[in-house]
């Protein structure tokens, strides 16, 4: 567990500047309020009532992308995105009428200008955290609406028609790079067991797979294929039915209860389980759930079952290089790269497994990404926020990704794939290099190598 | 601050012609934006913030030209800034006035490999430069715990070194030559204008009059840098001494065997405890006034043969000894003084480490007595601290830890950081070795140098007479 609260930890920065070199908005503008030591006294400021809520202060904090860099960075651990998102939540609270913070703070709210959220758009919003990232059945409906789309041509005709015209280019450029979705048929519940592909090895180890909701729905294959890879790698794999969605997205809205409510559904689903490891192929799930208990903090029961929880929580890449053992694989002659997931190699603490395990595909070149330290700018839906400076974080990453001449792009989040993605096909590089989560090119490795030595 | 501005608030005249020059864009007048130009790393800005009125983004030598033939004209007072990870106050306002941000300016222009020296613009981050360097095996060898976020423009400012400085000198022996923008808007080259020699006699070497003149006599815009080989490998060795005149007596018999390691670095025993917190798997030695980490480098058989004596030099005063000449083992060895600098903020917990008083230089033979006096001093104001350094200069960097909300301790820790700048002078030696002046520093100028000050006043005058760059420094006119 982190060891000081935000509130604490934000008198804890001298303001030494180690962050600086790892900040991929300071990067681009180089303004120190666009810098991790500049938004913890910003932050701090609002906090102490030193500077009042206005759209001013808002729109700084609102340029970070809470991608955690600085915090590994820091000597000292100073949690600049939980420090950030206070202030953010506090902002909300002294906008948002019917929210119901805290008023824990001296906020100065007396020269508020931030126009508040009109009403159907907060209704739309509540309703989509609730009722449908909160229930998977809603969230499979949503699935199915979106595969309709697609297959029914309607996704043609809007394209034709130019109706995405009419949407901000972020939106229209995120629908184009869409995965396909799979069918209702092929999206049925995962199998709540699946053991190891060869028993007549022993196992590596017991393992719970954490499906995730938008995963479940729009990378659907990524999440067979990490059950495939799990079992492929010598793990039995449990996949809990009554797991729910991480319940991310709704503490960084300041959805907390909800999210606390969520976390205690996880809890209870994976301790049923009874296994050794929990994992997750989705960063910012997984950074997520190893934070599980600072929600838990006053709540002595709660908080040693979280405890218990988060210890268990493994990225695929790490549990499948860590303990695993992985069959023949081959590659294809390809030259391949890899973006790291924030949340991997920030939260996680994930360095490097997800590149060592594609450098171990023979017939296949690795080539390191430069600054591959930096967000590509997907965090969440900070693209669609802030649509000017993620496409030039975007545009910078994708020179590199270009210097490095590679067919594939490994990612390891799907926020980061889907970004990735939309990099590659604004540079009009489609055809040239394809973008896969680390699971999916490891299966493809392993299914390419079966496929040459029949057994 | 607000209340010591002498002059009347900048116009907006005065903001419309900075928007000619830089755009828009890069011309900052927020409120906000001033609370983030208003600190650098130092302690008195985190008690004193100073906010400039206006920041600007620079990213050419002509921009910054530009900028300051308008505040000359106007008698601005303008404060150049790298990344502000100075300890004294150097990078910020003292009345007002325009901070200009030099950190994007941070072009590698030119990697002359063949002729060992390169071209850069003063905003590249002293590691970045190495790590572009590494493939041609050469590097720019002054190296301050910093490394990772400080500007190279910064630290010809402040003349910075690190711990490799007893073996590889200071930031000064390697600077060949500059463009820089004088207080009157002028740009000039010395150390040759077009020249691209590793040595030079010719005129007065004005390129040495600006390093470590702190910003107060030129904006350093483009720089020539004297490069080195990368050496190819190193050894360490750790050893822990009873009494620290022991330690004392180590250095010196390293030193006298002919041995030149490239760093000697002290930590005293709450700097041990501290690190032994952070890592526990470290598991230094406990019982002990001191550890000495030395660092040799040079090829392989070379390192090898003198980390073994090296060894049989220590053993004679050492009470415990780790070694290696092996890359893992020795990045091992090496953490527990990597960590010293954040591990001492643990000491007290919820504390934090400030600094101050924190980069003075005794001479070698006056460390053991320097260090016991300084543990007199905190344990008179009963604060904690860690000392550590740089042994091999006699260059000591004490960290007093504190709880921001403890008024008592606050009000002592000054009067602590008041005390050991006394100290310093008392042991001959120095109140600063490489952070700098600054403004937290000024007060003992006059102290360490005499009559010189005034030839140091004069200079200032001559080159800056409105005094509008960077004022109320070094003890210079605000």
């Amino acid at each position: 567990m982190k060891l000081l609260t935000p509130e604490e930890s934000m008198y804890t920065c001298v303001r030494c500047g180690a962050c600086r070199g790892v900040c991929p908005t300071l990067n681009i503008t180089g303004r120190e309020a666009d810098g991790p030591r500049g938004r913890v006294l910003m932050a701090r400021s609002v906090l102490e009532g030193a500077i009042p809520v206005n759209q001013e202060i808002k729109d700084q904090l609102d340029r970070c992308l809470l991608c955690s860099a600085c915090v590994d960075a820091c000597p000292m651990d100073v949690q600049v995105p939980d420090i950030v998102m206070v202030a953010k939540e506090q902002i909300a609270a002294a906008t948002e009428i019917d929210s119901f913070h805290e008023r824990s703070v001296k906020i100065d709210t007396s020269q508020n200008d931030i126009k508040r959220t009109a009403k159907p758009v907060r209704n739309v919003k509540d309703f989509f955290f609730d009722k449908v990232l909160g229930d998977q059945k809603n969230l499979n409906k949503v699935g199915n609406l979106l595969w309709m789309y697609q297959k029914s041509g309607l996704q043609k005709i809007t394209r034709a028609v130019g109706i995405m015209k009419f949407f901000p280019e972020q939106m229209q450029q995120m629908e184009s790079i869409m995965p396909e979705i799979l069918p209702p048929s092929k999206r049925k519940s995962h199998p709540e067991f699946t053991p190891r592909a060869n028993d007549k090895k022993e196992a590596r180890g017991r393992v719970a797979f954490f499906q995730g909701c938008i995963m479940d729905v729009m990378f659907r294959k990524t999440n067979d294929n990490s059950i495939k890879l799990l079992s492929k790698a010598g793990f039995d794999v449990v996949t809990p039915q009554s797991q729910v969605c991480c319940g991310a997205l709704h503490h960084h809205s300041g959805k907390t209860d909800k999210a606390i409510e969520m976390a205690k559904a996880n809890i209870a689903a994976f301790e049923n389980a009874n296994v050794d490891y929990i994992i997750t192929n989705a960063g910012g799930c997984g950074a997520a759930l190893v934070e599980y208990e600072e929600f838990f903090r006053n709540d002595a029961t709660w908080l040693e079952r979280a405890k218990q929880f988060s210890s268990k929580i493994r990225d695929i890449s790490e549990i499948v290089h860590d303990k695993g053992e992985l069959p023949e694989l081959a590659g294809r002659g390809e030259r391949v790269t890899y973006q790291p997931s924030c949340h991997l190699q920030y939260v996680m603490k994930v360095k490097d497994a997800p590149a060592k395990l594609v450098k171990s595909v023979p017939n296949a070149e690795y080539v390191d990404l430069p600054d591959k330290k930096y967000c590509c700018g997907s965090a969440g839906i900070y693209n669609m926020l802030q649509p000017e400076l993620a496409n030039e974080i975007l545009d910078k990453k994708m020179e590199k990704v270009k210097g490095t001449d590679s067919a594939v792009l490994i990612t390891a989040n799907p926020g980061c794939y889907l970004q990735m993605k939309l990099g590659v096909h604004r540079e009009g590089m489609d055809q040239v290099i394809e973008t896969m989560h680390v699971v999916d090119y490891l299966v493809e490795s392993i299914e390419r190598a079966e496929s040459k030595t029949p057994s | 601050m607000a209340e010591t501005m002498e002059r009347p608030p900048l116009d907006q005249n005065i903001i419309s012609r900075l928007e000619e020059i830089f755009g828009a864009d890069r011309v900052l007048t927020n409120n906000t934006d001033m609370i983030t130009y208003s600190y650098d790393a130092s302690f008195e800005t985190q008690l004193n913030p100073r906010k400039p009125e206006v920041a600007v983004i620079a990213l050419s030598t002509e921009e910054v030209s530009e900028c300051v033939k308008l505040a000359n004209k106007y008698k601005i007072p303008i404060y150049p800034r790298g990344a502000a990870t100075g300890q004294t106050g150097g990078a910020v306002s003292t009345k007002g006035g325009i901070m200009i941000d030099l950190s994007k300016m941070n072009r590698i222009l030119d990697i002359d490999h063949r002729n060992m020296q390169v071209i850069i613009e003063p905003g590249v981050i002293q590691n970045d430069l190495n790590e572009a360097l590494k493939s041609y095996g050469l590097r720019f060898p002054p190296d301050p715990g910093s490394a990772n976020m400080c500007t190279v423009g910064g630290m010809v400012s402040n003349n910075s070194s690190g711990l490799r400085a007893v073996k590889y000198g200071v930031t000064r022996h390697y600077v060949l030559g500059m463009e820089v923008v004088l207080p009157t808007g002028e740009i000039i080259v010395t150390g040759g204008a077009k020249s691209k020699a590793l040595k030079s006699v010719s005129g007065y070497d004005l390129a040495h009059l600006m390093i470590g003149s702190e910003g107060t006599l030129g904006i350093v815009t483009r720089l020539r840098l004297k490069l080195l080989p990368l050496p190819v490998t190193r050894g360490i060795v750790l050893c822990s001494f009873k009494q620290l005149e022991d330690a004392g007596a180590a250095v010196n018999a390293v030193f006298s065997s002919g041995l030149q390691p490239s760093a000697i670095e002290i930590m005293d025993f709450n700097c041990t405890k501290a690190v032994n917190m952070m890592k526990p798997e470290l598991n230094l030695p406990i019982d002990n006034e001191a550890i000495l980490v030395f660092e040799v480098d040079g090829a392989k058989e070379e390192v090898s043969s003198q980390v073994k004596r090296l060894k049989k030099v220590v053993e004679t005063y050492a009470s415990y000894i780790r070694f290696s000449d092996e890359p893992e083992e020795c990045e091992k060895l090496w953490q527990a003084r990597k960590l010293v600098g954040a591990a001492v903020g643990l000491l007290k917990p919820g504390g934090f480490r400030v600094y101050g008083g924190e980069d003075i230089c005794v001479p070698i033979s006056r460390l053991p007595e320097t260090l016991r006096e300084i543990h007199n001093i905190a344990n008179r104001y009963g604060i904690v601290c860690g000392i550590y350094g740089h042994v091999g200069d006699g260059n000591l960097h004490t960290g007093p830890v504190v709880n921001s909300n403890n008024e008592v301790e606050m009000e002592n820790v000054q009067k602590m950081i008041d005390d050991i700048h006394d100290l310093a002078i008392k042991m001959e030696g120095t109140t600063t070795a490489e952070h700098g002046v600054g403004i937290v520093r000024a007060k003992y100028m006059d102290v360490e140098h005499g009559p010189a000050m005034d030839i140091m006043r004069a200079i200032k005058k001559t080159l800056d007479p409105n005094n509008i760059l960077n004022p109320g420094k070094m003890a210079l006119p605000n």
